[in-house]
């Protein structure tokens, strides 16, 4: 690979898993700097990914996905990274795709590419419940900018210089997933959706219970709906 | 004294004043965020001062009950002065956020 990459994990109380998840990547793209954004865990979290050999920012507090995420693009943009990938500290990401969703960002043909866990491939079974809220998201994708995207909340993204830069000044504070996608479609960016294999998460639970679930839907087609109205 | 909707209004309106000078004083609240307070109340002095003001305002506006009146512009001005707050908030949270991450970062290097 010509390009200088970073991975940005961002890690919250993932003692459990970011050592598989560093080692992961290691092996399948040892060329790209790893970078593990310690969101104030109150784990070993920053420590064991220290040892692990990754860079690690500690935030002084819990910050949230969104300000977690946007401090590896920073880190990034200072420090002269022609691509990124973002990888979830839980394990679900499978490593062994991140050199494919590097591909389109390294011949140029896309901005950004994200890694969906059923784009071709049915072997993602989602509960009824998740699989609603999907297709409810992608519907929302495609009636506000008419982007064809399947897995909108997927967290397993490459991206080019460009949207770093972009990335380092504009990026949700919560819920960022789908919510950018409409951004940068409306700032011209060019997404691209990959079909990736999703683990099961090494440790831990989802954050997602049914009360926030429904406070990400209201404040997701909220966002949408604003900046679709937003000059 | 009587004791009524104009009397509590302007024991009300003088303490809140004399509140609002004393933060500023005190340097607990910022002297632009107390210009909309120290507004406030000036206003709700005169209104309750004497009922010809809420009177004739009231008549204007074809309110039956005069000293709603009062209630109505308490509750409009709070309204519009929590949205300036929310606004106030929103701006500052962003701050923080970048100074949080800027922070981060440098203590890395």
């Amino acid at each position: 690979m010509i390009l200088k990459v970073l991975a940005i994990i961002p890690a919250y109380n993932e003692a459990g898993a970011i050592v598989q998840v560093i080692s992961g990547i290691r092996q399948n793209v040892p060329e790209i700097d790893i970078l593990v954004v310690n969101d104030g865990s109150l784990d070993e979290t920053g420590i064991i990914a220290d040892k692990a050999g990754a860079f690690v920012v500690n935030m002084p507090y819990n910050l949230g996905i969104g300000g977690a995420v946007q401090t590896g693009y920073i880190y990034a943009l200072q420090n002269g990274y022609d691509a990124a990938v973002q990888v979830d500290g839980d394990g679900q990401h499978d490593p062994s795709f991140i050199c494919r969703l590097l591909a389109p960002i390294e011949d140029g043909s896309a901005d950004m590419v994200i890694g969906s866990r059923f784009k071709s491939s049915g072997e993602y079974k989602a509960p009824v419940m998740r699989k609603t809220g999907m297709l409810y998201f992608s519907s929302l994708v495609l009636l506000f900018s008419g982007l064809k995207i399947k897995d909108t909340t997927s967290g397993f993204r490459a991206v080019n210089r460009k949207i770093i830069t972009y990335f380092s000044e504009h990026y949700p504070s919560d819920y960022p997933e789908v919510d950018v996608l409409v951004k940068l479609f409306r700032k011209r960016f060019r997404i691209l959706e990959l079909s990736v294999r999703m683990n099961q998460r090494i440790n831990g639970k989802s954050s997602i219970t049914p009360l926030r679930s429904a406070y990400y839907m209201i404040k997701v087609s909220l966002s949408l709906f604003i900046e679709a109205i937003r000059s | 004294m009587i004791i009524n909707v104009y009397s509590i209004s302007i024991f009300f309106g003088v303490a809140f004043l004399l509140s609002i000078i004393q933060l500023v004083r005190k340097n607990r609240m910022q002297e632009k965020y107390s210009i909309l307070w120290i507004l406030m109340s000036a206003i709700l002095l005169i209104l309750s001062s004497s009922p010809f003001f809420i009177n004739t305002i009231a008549a204007w506006l074809d309110i039956k009950n005069p000293p709603s009146l009062l209630f109505l512009f308490g509750l409009v001005y709070l309204l519009v002065y929590n949205l300036h707050v929310t606004v106030v908030i929103s701006k500052q949270s962003e701050k923080i956020t970048r100074l949080t991450q800027e922070i981060a970062l440098s203590k890395m290097k």
